[in-house]
């Protein structure tokens, strides 16, 4: 049992223990174990007596590739007059061969799409790798979708997902360490990080999570998500899920680590810190400033989109008198005939969003157009039509709706859109008390919430002003010269700082 | 010198900045004018500045008194006067703590009810503070901290809603200076020293900084923060109300944020309580934090199972204390403790230390 870090008291209460792995092993022996495989249909046994000295090969159809297996291993082995396992490996033009005897690295081998052979009834196999994968082309990414800048998505093929990294960081620091999680899946899951630049601590961490998680399958890399999250009782994202190579490789040089799983097209990034969900990554192809801007009108955004409709519940419900009387007459005039108090007017509008939302996910996108039309003009014009609810509320929903796509990260809108909910009950009991003991709430969660350790409202708070130049706002490159804090990296600047700076003494109109 | 204690649990030096400010403003700059024109009229910004340059002195007494072992006032108390007398002494200082607690939470409830909510029972807002106190102070002193930092930035930008109330003011009210006699002064800062209390937090907290040494330029830096605060909202309400309008008036400063006329807004002050909340918070997490720390060190209770009784105390306390003058009465006592305290308690244990530590040298 491994010494947790320090944790608080919500995450020691569903502690990550259940994941942990227990000591677990049987012994089978080759026979039994080729037995035990040959239930299935496509495991295949060829046993050939007809060669000088007699073989069997062994594999599952269904993974291997059969172009190869006829080009390049039947006739080897037919035509030679072979003695040993030894002298067949030297002959066969295959990497990755190895001979062994232990029954379950061959179970484990078989099963990834290796050909065993065996000679008569030895017990030792020569294994060679003749695995098949199919995957589909590269293309650009369909959820973190940019105007500028690369559009080369991550793939479900761990192999090409790894290549696609390795070529953009041709760095000889840059580890890939493998770590096999699954009883039942036995994902191959890919800890990318680079050596010089990330902070040993935060490899160590993610590194002893991964082998300590014992889980039945993981389906995609957010399931390791999940697991290696330090409070899973927060709905906020403790680590970025990206399909962007280029976002995964920025990241890579500042110090954070990815971790990829075979069979998914998202990466995982971590240590993470809030500024960073603000951050589209084209934020760095576009100007400076026009990208701070935007990053500022991302976080006005995010603000508005959980704010906007509880503001109205407590205003109409308790604080008439905040609105100045011209504006009041406006909001009674369009409220006049609905019989809902506000908050289930709210409610109302709020689901009818998150109801088209969620349909228009699961439908194929050709029928998902006409849902939104459907819904959004059919409904939101009928609902207002029937007075059941004001035209000014499906103006602000609607907004707050929008807002909430503004947000790069998807898991974050997801917490937005979740976030409202409590807020709209508390708006309803406490007027805007309740609202600001809410969102005190969520700022003390936020306060003590981390990611691998690290503080998640950094560099806000612990504030670090050496940090700010790219996070609520970026600045030039040429103000970059150092990485963040955060990452706790050892090797600090990014490029060489020429001191002789000239100065700019010329005057206007001369040269 | 650096400290010693775990790095983890230890918080930037600067932050004592935030620490003592945020535990200094309170609910007494909602309405802390009225007391001390009572005194001095027009002269009360002057009051405003002296007692925030005597505060300066406290301060810089407390950093001797602590002096360099990275101890709290709780190990120096057990240290100089046995386990005894330095245990009752610390259990008062408890007292006192929850006390503080009690006041902050109760008038800021007192203030929601008055303005927003006549009917709200004051045990609902009770409970979810409290609730929400247990739940930062379960992060630990970082948490506690980091509350205190956002309850000084989130709410900063209210000091420019003096704007407004400046547009209708006369500023020659504060005219003439000085024409008060040195007693009436006195008195004025007697009622001051009120809302300067909280900077005693720092005999709690300097143990927890990493390089206390070097906070003493920020802890000042915070008093002066205060007082600048202060000072603004004195030279406001002087200007803006007449004299007899503001001995009237409960909570000034609230009423001049009917000045403020925003496009969409007509009643700001709704807007400025809901931002009070986060000023009030620190205050209490800081408070009951202090407290929770004595009850570990003295009566050796874990912090986590303290918390919760204190929590209930004080939540009991409030609830219980239900009229304006019971509250009224509740402030002048926590005013005179604090006073004593301030003007008597440290500086004989300023000089207790001094001489103590000459003679063991």
């Amino acid at each position: 049992m491994r010494m947790l870090p320090k944790r608080d008291l919500a995450a020691e209460l569903i502690d990550v223990k259940w994941f942990q792995k227990a000591p677990f092993k049987k012994e089978m022996t080759l026979d039994e174990m080729l037995e035990d495989l040959s239930k299935s249909s496509d495991f295949v046994t060829y046993h050939n007596k007809r060669s000088a000295i007699s073989y069997t090969i062994i594999y599952f159809a269904s993974i291997i590739d059969p172009a190869q297996l006829h080009r390049n291993v039947l006739p080897k082995l037919n035509e030679c007059e072979m003695k040993s396992l030894e002298e067949l490996e030297s002959k066969i033009p295959i990497q990755n061969l190895e001979i062994t005897s232990d029954a379950k690295k061959i179970q484990e081998r078989l099963m990834n799409g290796y050909l065993a052979v065996r000679l008569s009834n030895d017990s030792n196999v020569l294994l060679m790798d003749l695995s098949l994968t199919k995957s589909r082309d590269l293309s650009a990414p369909e959820i973190e979708f940019s105007v500028m800048g690369p559009k080369e998505g991550l793939i479900e093929d761990l192999q090409t997902n790894m290549n696609l990294i390795r070529r953009r960081i041709p760095h000889p620091k840059l580890r890939m360490k493998q770590v096999t999680i699954g009883t039942v899946s036995k994902t191959k899951v890919i800890v990318i990080y680079i050596e010089d630049i990330a902070s040993e601590q935060n490899v160590n961490t993610v590194m002893q999570r991964l082998e300590d998680i014992d889980f039945d399958i993981i389906a995609d890399s957010s399931f390791l998500g999940q697991m290696l999250e330090d409070n899973s009782f927060s709905v906020f994202p403790q680590m970025i899920d990206t399909e962007r190579t280029d976002r995964i490789t920025g990241h890579l040089n500042y110090g954070a680590i990815t971790i990829l799983a075979e069979g998914s097209s998202n990466a995982l990034i971590g240590p993470i810190n809030f500024g960073q969900l603000l951050v589209s990554f084209e934020d760095y192809y576009l100007g400076w400033n026009i990208a701070s801007f935007f990053r500022i009108i991302r976080m006005f955004s995010i603000i508005m989109s959980i704010v906007a409709t509880p503001l109205y519940v407590a205003v109409l419900t308790y604080h008439f008198e905040l609105f100045p009387s011209k504006l009041l007459a406006t909001l009674i005039s369009s409220r006049s005939d609905i019989p809902f108090i506000p908050v289930i007017e709210v409610l109302f509008l709020e689901i009818t969003i998150d109801l088209l939302r969620e349909a228009g996910a699961r439908m194929p996108s050709k029928v998902g157009q006409t849902l939104g039309i459907v819904g959004g003009i059919v409904i939101g014009t009928a609902a207002v039509e029937a007075s059941l609810t004001s035209n000014i509320l499906l103006i602000i929903v609607a907004l707050s709706a929008l807002a909430s796509f503004t947000t790069p990260v998807y898991r974050m809108t997801n917490t937005i859109r979740f976030l409202r909910y409590p807020l709209i009950l508390f708006a309803h009991f406490l007027g805007l008390i309740g609202i600001a003991l809410f969102s005190l709430f969520v700022l003390v969660h936020l306060i003590r919430l981390t990611s691998f350790g690290s503080p998640y409202l950094a560099p806000l708070y612990p504030p670090r002003l050496m940090d700010w130049y790219d996070s609520f706002f970026r600045l030039p490159y040429v103000m970059q010269k150092k990485r963040a804090h955060f990452f706790r990296t050892e090797k600090v600047s990014r490029f060489l700082d020429k001191k002789e700076k000239k100065r700019n003494s010329l005057d206007f109109d001369e040269q | 010198m650096e400290n010693n204690r775990k790095k983890d649990l230890l918080v930037s030096s600067f932050l004592v900045m935030f620490i003592i400010h945020s535990n200094q403003v309170g609910v007494g700059i909602l309405g802390f004018p009225r007391y001390i024109t009572q005194y001095t009229e027009q002269d009360a910004w002057i009051v405003v500045i002296i007692t925030g340059l005597i505060f300066h002195v406290f301060v810089w007494m407390m950093y001797v008194i602590l002096g360099d072992d990275n101890e709290d006032i709780i190990d120096l108390h057990k240290k100089w006067f046995g386990s005894w007398i330095g245990g009752f002494l610390n259990i008062l200082f408890m007292l006192y703590m929850l006390l503080g607690a009690v006041i902050v939470l109760r008038t800021s409830i007192e203030v929601i009810q008055a303005w927003m909510f006549p009917e709200l029972q004051t045990w609902i807002p009770a409970i979810m503070y409290l609730l929400l106190t247990y739940y930062v102070l379960a992060g630990g002193f970082r948490t506690v901290v980091g509350v205190s930092f956002f309850g000084v930035i989130l709410p900063i930008w209210l000091i420019t809603t003096a704007v407004s109330p400046a547009k209708f003011s006369s500023f020659t009210n504060l005219l003439p200076v000085f024409d008060h006699s040195l007693k009436e002064f006195a008195m004025g800062i007697k009622q001051m020293t009120l809302s300067y209390l909280g900077a005693e937090i720092l005999l709690f907290a300097y143990p927890f900084l990493k390089n206390p040494k070097k906070s003493r330029i920020w802890a000042h830096l915070g008093i002066m923060g205060t007082t600048v605060i202060y000072l603004i909202v004195m030279v406001i309400s002087i200007a803006f109300y007449s004299d007899e309008q503001l001995q009237q008036t409960i909570w000034s400063t609230l009423v001049s944020w009917k000045m403020v006329e925003l496009p969409f807004v007509e009643r700001f002050e709704y807007i400025g309580i809901t931002f009070w909340c986060f000023v009030i918070f620190p205050n209490l997490c800081l408070y009951i934090w202090a407290a929770t720390r004595i009850g570990k060190k003295t009566l050796h209770i874990k912090q986590k199972h303290f918390s919760i009784v204190l929590l209930f105390l004080v939540f009991l306390a409030c609830v219980m204390i239900a009229t304006r003058e019971q509250i009224d009465m509740l402030n002048t006592v926590t005013a005179s403790i604090g006073t004593y305290f301030f003007y008597i308690y440290v500086p004989i244990i300023f000089l207790y230390s001094v001489i103590r530590r000459r003679v063991t040298r």
